[in-house]
């Protein structure tokens, strides 16, 4: 699992621009000291660039950033899907759509043609459907893009969905679920996912041999023609052109493409909390005991998320110094990969995660250190200094969301796909400069609910150090093929 | 811990921009005075500056006894200074030199196996454990990244390969003097403390990346298996009695041995001005002593005598491993390699995938690696491949053995030729827009090869490869003599009730 600092959040699901960014602290006039710790610095001033929407006769949304820099353009596209669509007896479908318009050929070109062009101009073109979006992506060198594009266009527009190339994404897909669990750590995220979400839920459930085997050609030829229209889409641009010259260069390769005058959805199932305070073992004789611990949490437009986030940066998410990292690594030596994170969810309630994995024998002594920490800091205000700490990290970081135009610009799309404000990532800033002890102490109490905690543990039991009966009604679950 | 294939060599032959200037001009070379290498490029889009310090050690370094001993030294240096990371480092220091004295009473009291005298054990383990304690009233835990993080820092870490160890982190551009008294520091006067919990940590990394990785088990037996002679045969996070058995002591001479200035390289991406810098890192960095060359690796591996093979029973699905020995990269034949690796394993065109995934679909992935599991001294040409139930790993190895075969025969076309060195090009572009990758390349190459220039040779040794360099590097090199293969045997999970009763056997011996 990822250690989600605070550069992951912001890249992961945070977009904005404004006029001028001026990151701030307390600064004393460039004085420096040579002590590190004592050394203090000037604000930095830097007005990032941003793109401007454009919005083409056949209702695609542009964003397009110019940068001269290097003889590279590269193109990133979102499309209104997602896997949360796919009918129930046909999991991985949406997936297998995005995969085999990529590998499956167009009207116009066989597949074998279009990977031999892409090779051969070192360009790089992908097509892949997640659990909330479709995205599209080329990346070429300057003087080839317009080959690219077309290519692109075509795949997006006309994709034939060789039988041939569905076979071999099917065999992927189906030795993928053979071999799902051979880590313990796969095990139990799997395991997590389902108890949490439920596992008839889209946002629990998973493919199985069945439902890859139920896919059929027709199945992905209705699902892109359901949802790919140039309506139903974002592009965003960057790289060394002329925008006025892109603008026309994309009107001209998605021509003749059709509106589509009604866009439908299928119903999602609600998440619905489940399983409180429920705890699971999974027996797997291993020398290490995969952790999972956590419940469901907040969509990412409720206002507390501001002070959640730091609180999290706190607990178990920010850098060395959170108080898991702190305790169940540095001071007792328990484990490599300790952390949690807090998730809002875009559309449905995200979640609240903590994991480790730690050696047999000191299973029960890693589980019961992270419990205490999610309970005490919903007890006890944290000190000055961690807020502080934590703020000034966030803050200081803040720069690191600006690092490229294509960074930009990929979070202006996502923004507007979520329908998120433009300035949100300012509104974010600004909230977190205003997080107080106060405001922690509160949505600690408030989001974490140790009576509610889902705990996964998979491991040796014999071994463990106490049973998890310790800790209440345990529940043995067998591992799900 | 693949080489980093060549990666930049094209941005030092084609302009960046209009009427700019190349990279090749771009990077700034200069040498402290205690020999320590700079490399610099300036990049000033955004006001961020990319950091990475390269040193030349590594698991290669290692001999039995204190394998893993180079991965547990960077972890240590997250650990503070003389002036980081404590409140009283001269009581400090009282009681680290206490906990040394003591452990080395317990493991002479450990080794005497069954003839222990088990209340002296006790004892000094209490003994040992107490003194950790007290000692951890100075500490102020993890306060280097402390104070890395609330400065900005954005990926602060570092990672430990068979030839370097590289210490990585990006700031906001203002932050330069912050880095430089930090590092500076930390490189003069790291303390080993801690030490112990962190060994336990590092354990852990273990059982989660080996004991409990299929994959990982499976790379650590191939190694070993491939290699009897040189430490590249060691794994990089130590065997773990090894690893339990280093002190903090040891690991400090091995500091003191191999961190010195003129086996350190600094790289610097991004928005400063490298006249302004020079004279701020000299200060720094320039007055830190210069050490002895560290003690060179003699070892060199003999050649193979005969096909090796080895198997790893794991509760997983079955994985395909074989490597060829070959030589490093000074050698002419290595760039022969890196084509050979772009056109059997490079994108969906190359010639693994589309033999072995799309037309016999005998596997779901297959790739080669052309410099396992370092660069610097003679190593392995490798083929791995997962098999497509219910196809086995035999079937897999002869397919792969085929496609080798074929390369001794006709060799690449030209137009294969030519599609490995646009792509190589084009990913030396692609790495000019991070400025990260960039100083990690500059970085590495610089500390392998002794020379950064050197991708730039490795890019054009790589154009000038012919069909016949093909054919002849694949007769010399790809023969059953010279081949290690290692195959992930699927093992169907020992009852629970069976494997206690099996463990109690074994107590009761």
């Amino acid at each position: 699992m990822n250690r989600p600092g605070i550069g992951t959040i912001l890249i992961g699901f945070i977009l904005l621009f404004f006029p001028v960014l001026t990151i701030t602290e307390q600064a004393s006039a460039g004085e420096t000291k040579s002590d590190p710790r004592t050394m203090t610095f000037d604000p930095i001033v830097f007005q990032p660039p941003k793109a401007e929407p454009v919005v083409l006769s056949n209702g695609m949304v542009l964003y397009l950033l110019e940068d001269h820099e290097l003889p590279l353009i590269s193109l990133q596209a979102m499309i209104r899907t997602g896997d949360i669509y796919e009918p129930a007896d046909k999991i991985g479908l949406a997936g297998m759509t995005g995969s085999v318009m990529r590998s499956g050929g167009t009207q116009n070109r066989k597949s074998d043609e279009i990977d031999e062009s892409l090779d051969r101009i070192a360009a790089h073109l992908s097509v892949g459907i997640g659990t909330l979006s479709g995205s599209a992506s080329l990346d070429t060198l300057k003087k080839d893009f317009d080959f690219g594009l077309e290519l692109l266009a075509d795949i997006l527009m006309h994709p034939a969905f060789e039988e041939e190339k569905l076979t071999i994404a099917k065999n992927s897909a189906l030795e993928g679920i053979r071999r799902r669990n051979d880590r313990a750590s796969s095990i139990a995220t799997r395991a997590f996912w389902k108890q949490l979400y439920g596992k008839d839920n889209p946002y629990g459930r998973d493919a199985s041999l069945e439902t890859i085997n139920s896919i059929s050609r027709d199945d992905l030829i209705s699902f892109h023609k359901h949802y790919f229209a140039p309506n139903n889409m974002i592009l965003g641009v960057t790289g060394d052109f002329k925008k006025e010259e892109m603008i026309e260069k994309i009107e001209k390769a998605f021509a003749g493409w059709p509106m589509k005058d009604v866009l439908t959805y299928p119903e999602v199932a609600p998440v619905v909390e489940r399983n409180l305070g429920a705890i699971y073992k999974i027996i797997k004789a291993i020398p290490q005991t995969q952790v999972r611990i956590g419940h469901l949490g907040i969509r990412q437009k409720n206002p507390d998320f501001y002070a959640l986030s730091i609180m999290n940066d706190i607990l178990g998410g920010g850098g060395l110094t959170n108080r898991l990292f702190q305790d169940v690594r540095t001071r007792q030596g328990l484990a490599y990969s300790v952390g949690s994170v807090f998730r809002p969810g875009k559309l449905e309630r995200g979640f609240f995660l903590a994991y480790g994995a730690t050696r047999a024998d000191a299973t029960h002594q890693a589980i019961s250190t992270m419990i205490s920490h999610i309970s005490k800091i919903r007890e006890e205000a944290v000190s000055d200094l961690e807020l502080k700490r934590a703020k000034d990290a966030f803050l200081n970081s803040f720069i690191f969301s600006f690092s490229s135009p294509a960074q930009i610009v990929d979070r202006q799309m996502s923004l507007a796909y979520f329908d998120l404000p433009p300035d949100y990532l300012e509104q974010y800033r600004a909230n977190v400069e205003k997080v107080t002890k106060a405001d922690i102490l509160r949505v600690a109490k408030k989001y974490l609910h140790p009576d509610r905690l889902i705990i996964i543990a998979v491991g040796d039991e014999a071994h463990f150090d106490k049973p998890l009966s310790v800790l209440g009604e345990v529940k043995e679950l067998s591992i799900e093929p | 811990m693949k080489k980093l294939l060549v990666s930049l060599v094209s941005l030092f032959l084609i302009p960046i921009s209009a009427g700019a200037q190349t990279l090749a001009d771009r990077v700034i070379e200069h040498t402290l005075s205690n020999g320590l290498k700079v490399l610099m490029v300036e990049r000033h889009q955004v006001p961020t500056i990319s950091f990475r310090i390269a040193y030349k050690v590594g698991g290669a370094n290692e001999v039995n006894g204190i394998t893993g001993i180079a991965h547990l030294y960077e972890h240590m240096a997250f650990k503070g200074t003389t002036t980081i990371g404590t409140t009283n480092y001269a009581e400090e220091k009282k009681l680290l030199d206490q906990i040394e004295v003591v452990n080395e009473l317990l493991i002479q009291e450990k080794r005497k196996g069954m003839a222990a005298d088990q209340a002296r054990l006790s004892e000094l383990a209490t003994q040992f454990e107490a003194l950790q304690k007290e000692a951890r009233q100075y500490v102020i835990p993890n306060e280097l990244a402390e104070i890395y993080d609330r400065n900005g820092s954005v990926g602060f870490n570092a990672s430990t390969g068979k030839d370097v160890t590289n210490y990585i982190v990006s700031f906001p551009a203002n932050r330069l003097p912050l880095w430089i008294a930090v590092e500076s520091e930390r490189m003069a006067r790291p303390v080993m403390r801690e030490f112990y919990k962190e060994r336990n940590v590092v354990l852990e990394e273990r059982r989660r990346s080996v004991e409990t990785s299929p994959g990982g088990k499976l790379y650590e037996a191939f190694l070993a298996t491939a290699f009897a002679a040189h430490p590249y045969g060691n794994p990089t996070l130590g065997w773990p009695s090894d690893v339990d058995n280093l002190s903090a002591t040891e690991t400090s001479r091995f500091f003191k041995t191999y961190y010195g200035p003129s086996n350190t390289i600094i790289a610097l991406v991004g928005d400063f001005k490298a006249d302004k810098v020079i004279p701020m890192l000299e200060a720094a960095f320039g007055s830190i002593p210069t050490a002895p060359p560290p003690p060179r690796v003699v070892t060199v591996e003999p050649p193979q005598r005969g096909e090796r093979r080895v198997e790893v029973e794991e509760e997983a699905n079955p994985q395909l491993l074989l490597g060829y020995h070959k030589p490093n990269l000074h050698h002419a034949d290595d760039a022969v390699f890196d084509v050979i690796n772009a056109l059997l394993s490079m994108g969906r065109t190359s010639r693994l995938y589309k033999s072995l995934v799309v037309e016999q679909k005998i596997a779901v992935s297959a790739s080669a690696g052309s410099s396992t599991p370092g660069a610097r001294y003679t190593n392995l040409f490798t083929l791995s491949a997962t098999p497509r139930a219910p196809h086995t790993t035999e079937e897999l190895e002869t397919a792969l053995y085929a496609e080798l075969e074929k390369l001794k025969e006709g060799g690449p076309t030209q137009k294969e030729l030519d599609k490995v060195v646009t792509n190589i090009d084009a990913s030396k572009i692609r790495a000019l827009r991070s400025n990260g990758g960039l100083a990690g390349q500059l970085a590495y190459f610089e500390a392998v090869a002794d020379d950064w220039k050197y991708i730039m040779r490795n890019r054009d040794a790589i154009a000038r490869v012919t069909a016949e360099d093909v054919k002849r590097v694949a007769k010399a090199y790809f023969v059953k003599k010279n081949r290690t293969v290692a195959t992930l045997v699927k093992q169907q999970a020992a009852h629970p009730d069976t494997k206690n009763m099996t463990d109690a056997k074994e107590d009761g011996r």
